[in-house]
């Protein structure tokens, strides 16, 4: 079970794809202007990797080690196109907010990096649990930059309109690069904050162990 | 002429692929932090463009749409892409070793690089808004690739810049690598949006 | 390597690998587009869904062109609430191009009661398409009133995209024109000038006049049709009660482009000064009507004769009916479409 744990804790947060490796950030940056596209982006990209975890894991016996990146990009380009049909068909909101990034979710570097680096070493349910956490850690990721993009830079919310004052560059290129910068910073910050506190916590308890057997 | 001009105006600077479309923003943050690094990438990823909608442009008009397998086209995109890098780091690596030596290491990184796939995308779609009255071919598919790569490299090269003087400062640690970076592009990205009001 | 050995390789096992994996993949994504094909009529529901904001039982109605200025490409009778959609591609914009949008025409008892929404659906050429903004095509639903006829004089314009504002309201008015022409539709423009003479070549719907209460001369603005390359021509022509040209001027200049645009703006005012006489004199007008000449007009400047012929019928047309203005006795007459 511990080992399930550690997955997902990496996929959220210790190897969060968009903010400690940043990884991905083409989408990230080109959608964090909505809430709504971000948020839909990381819920495709999470059913996709999910997806593509366990596929590789499943055939990762049968394809040759020589020819396994091309087979993984094959895999990965029809799950892309699976899901563009399949937005294309029930979702037409999504499918015209994502644009041309829903093509390139295929050059994600999240999906084949999870591929070689994770699915092709690991059984089929391990795979699964680590596509959804770092499907769900780049979703997490991008629907709160979203947020902060869109209301600052749009006075909306999901498309709701809740003020009538913006800051428009914060809706642009130029404000999603500022707000991802900064969102780096903080995450990287806090985590930092957190592990600083536990190694302090670890040496006090060491101390004292050593101490008392000094005593 | 008119759409000449529209094509190089559009791809460098209105609508650049990295601070309009933020297409290629990997390379962009992971091979800036020297002048000649940035500009070898930026040069590479060009050439890669330039090959990639010569190749693909036609497939795709003449193979794929009279046999109404459009919907493969990420397939055969990025497949078609792939084999092109593999293939021009062969022939880069037999012809001029000294080229490869410059070029060779940021040619494996191109292959999953959103700017190539990107403009390959771009150019079998609506593009009416750049072309005016003139109709999409081949000509304008390549001429479009090339200048949004030279534009590519342009930014790379001011983001190399920007870096490469940035080391000479202290940075807050919790500032340092990524997110200084960024911040950096958001002042080429708000430098650019100065060409927005270029109408075309 | 002999073919045996070829077969036990690793070559051969990443060639079968991949190519299976390939395979798979394709029938997959066949299959999935076979059933996950979005059809053109789906596209389109979805398009007009938009536009209604919710989804709408509609009967397509045949179509056909009513107008010189727009061509009808799609038309559908809404029958959840009796209104029409039409596509329509609205001519004259800049660079001769044209604009496709999408009019909402509202009807109420069979009478027009005004246009529900315009969306633009595609344009060519148009390079200012960003400037007409939201507020633009508002107009087109709070200006209307029984009778109108969309012009960029009166005020359904975006100054920097003028050309481009004239496409949207020729798009416009011909939505209008076609709805009128269905049967048990009535509230179209009154056409006053049926009875005139020499208007052949002239919008009369879009065509209006004034009389100057001091002078008492005749203010025509003409709206006339292209004829060959350039757009429609809308002149703004004085006839005094001599019946002379005292006065024209060009107010949306249909040439293509400019250099031709200020050949007519100068050989015009040829035109000023001269009668009925002097102004058929120019073109060997009789009693039929004046054919484009295939040689240049007399003492005009060259290289323009499309657009100096739009303009001429334009004279042509006032000179020839101040009168008709002058003499009619029925009151009103003079401020329609004031």
């Amino acid at each position: 079970m511990n080992k399930f744990k550690k997955i997902t804790l990496d996929g959220l947060i210790f190897q969060n794809p968009t903010f400690m490796l940043v990884l991905g950030t083409c989408p990230t940056l080109g959608l964090i202007s909505s809430a709504f596209s971000s948020m839909g982006m990381g819920l495709t990209v999470l059913v996709i990797l999910t997806l593509s975890n366990v596929i590789i894991s499943l055939l990762r016996k049968v394809i040759p080690d020589a020819v396994r990146i091309p087979c993984y990009i094959v895999i990965i380009a029809t799950l892309v196109t699976f899901a563009r049909m399949f937005l294309d068909k029930f979702v037409p909101e999504l499918y015209e907010s994502l644009g041309g990034f829903l093509a390139l979710i295929v050059v994600n570097c999240i999906i084949l990096g999870r591929a070689e680096a994770f699915a092709n070493k690991h059984t089929v349910v391990e795979s699964a649990v680590d596509g959804i956490a770092n499907g769900l850690g780049f979703t997490l990721a991008l629907t709160v930059m979203g947020i902060i993009c869109e209301f600052l830079g749009k006075g909306s919310l999901f498309g709701y309109q809740i003020m009538n004052f913006s800051i428009d560059m914060l809706a642009k290129p130029a404000g999603a690069f500022l707000v991802y910068g900064i969102c780096i910073a903080v995450f990287v910050y806090v985590i930092d904050c957190f592990e600083r506190a536990r190694r302090v916590k670890a040496n006090k308890l060491a101390r004292e162990n050593l101490l008392k057997e000094a005593v | 002429m008119g759409t000449f001009i529209a094509i190089v105006l559009s791809a460098v600077l209105t609508n650049n692929f990295i601070t309009a479309k933020t297409y290629g923003i990997c390379p962009f943050l992971g091979v800036s932090k020297k002048t000649s690094s940035a500009a070898g990438m930026g040069i590479a990823v060009t050439v890669v463009m330039v090959l990639a909608t010569l190749v693909t442009y036609p497939i795709y008009q003449y193979v794929m749409v009279p046999l109404k397998i459009e919907f493969l086209e990420i397939i055969f995109f990025i497949f078609i892409i792939a084999s092109l890098v593999q293939m021009l780091e062969k022939i880069i690596q037999k012809v001029s070793p000294s080229l490869y030596g410059a070029m060779g290491i940021y040619l494996p990184l191109i292959t999953t690089n959103c700017a190539v796939l990107g403009v390959t995308e771009m150019v079998i779609g609506d593009m009416s808004a750049i072309l005016g009255g003139a109709s999409m071919n081949i000509g304008w598919a390549v001429l479009y690739a090339l200048f949004a790569g030279l534009g590519f490299t342009l930014v790379m090269i001011i983001m190399s810049g920007m870096r490469e003087k940035l080391n000479y400062y202290k940075t807050p640690k919790a500032l340092a690598g990524f997110p200084i970076a960024m911040v950096t592009a958001c002042f080429i990205c708000m430098a650019f949006t100065v060409f927005s009001y270029i109408s075309l | 390597m002999t073919a045996k050995q070829f077969f036990k390789s690793n070559v051969f096992k990443c060639i079968i690998a991949l190519l299976c994996v390939l395979l798979v993949s394709g029938v997959f994504l066949t299959l999935m587009n076979a059933l996950m094909h979005v059809s053109d009529e789906e596209r389109l529901d979805r398009a007009i869904n938009k536009i209604y904001g919710k989804s709408v039982n509609k009967t397509a109605v045949a179509v056909a062109d009513y107008n010189s200025n727009a061509i009808i490409e799609d038309a559908y009778h809404i029958t959840d609430d009796g209104n029409y959609l039409i596509k329509s591609t609205g001519k004259g914009g800049f660079d001769n191009g044209t604009i496709t949008c999408w009019v909402v025409v509202e009807v109420k008892g069979g009478a027009i009661t005004g246009i529900g929404k315009v969306v633009v659906d595609s344009n060519k050429g148009q390079t200012q398409m960003a400037e007409l903004k939201d507020s633009f095509f508002n107009k087109f639903s709070t200006g209307y009133y029984e009778g109108i006829y969309y012009t960029t004089n009166d005020g359904f314009v975006v100054s920097n995209s003028t050309k481009s504002s004239a496409a949207v309201c020729n798009a416009v008015n011909g939505a209008l024109d076609f709805v009128l022409a269905q049967p048990g539709i009535s509230g179209g423009a009154v056409d006053i000038y049926t009875e005139f003479d020499y208007i052949d070549n002239i919008e009369t719907k879009l065509s209006s006049h004034v009389i100057d209460e001091q002078t008492g001369s005749v203010i025509f603005t003409v709206v006339s049709k292209g004829y060959g390359n350039p757009s429609n021509f809308t002149s703004e022509i004085t006839v005094s009660t001599a019946g002379i040209i005292t006065n024209f001027e060009i107010k949306v200049n249909g040439s293509t482009n400019d250099g031709y645009g200020a050949t007519v703006e100068s050989n015009v005012q040829k035109f000023v000064g001269k009668d009925l006489a002097g102004i058929k004199a120019l073109l060997n007008v009789g009693e039929e009507y004046p054919v484009y000449p295939n040689e240049n007009f007399g003492d005009m400047v060259s290289g323009a004769t499309e657009s100096t012929y739009t303009a001429y019928t334009a004279a042509l047309f006032a000179v020839a009916n101040y009168n008709k203005v002058l003499t009619a006795e029925t009151p009103g007459e003079g401020e329609e479409n004031e």
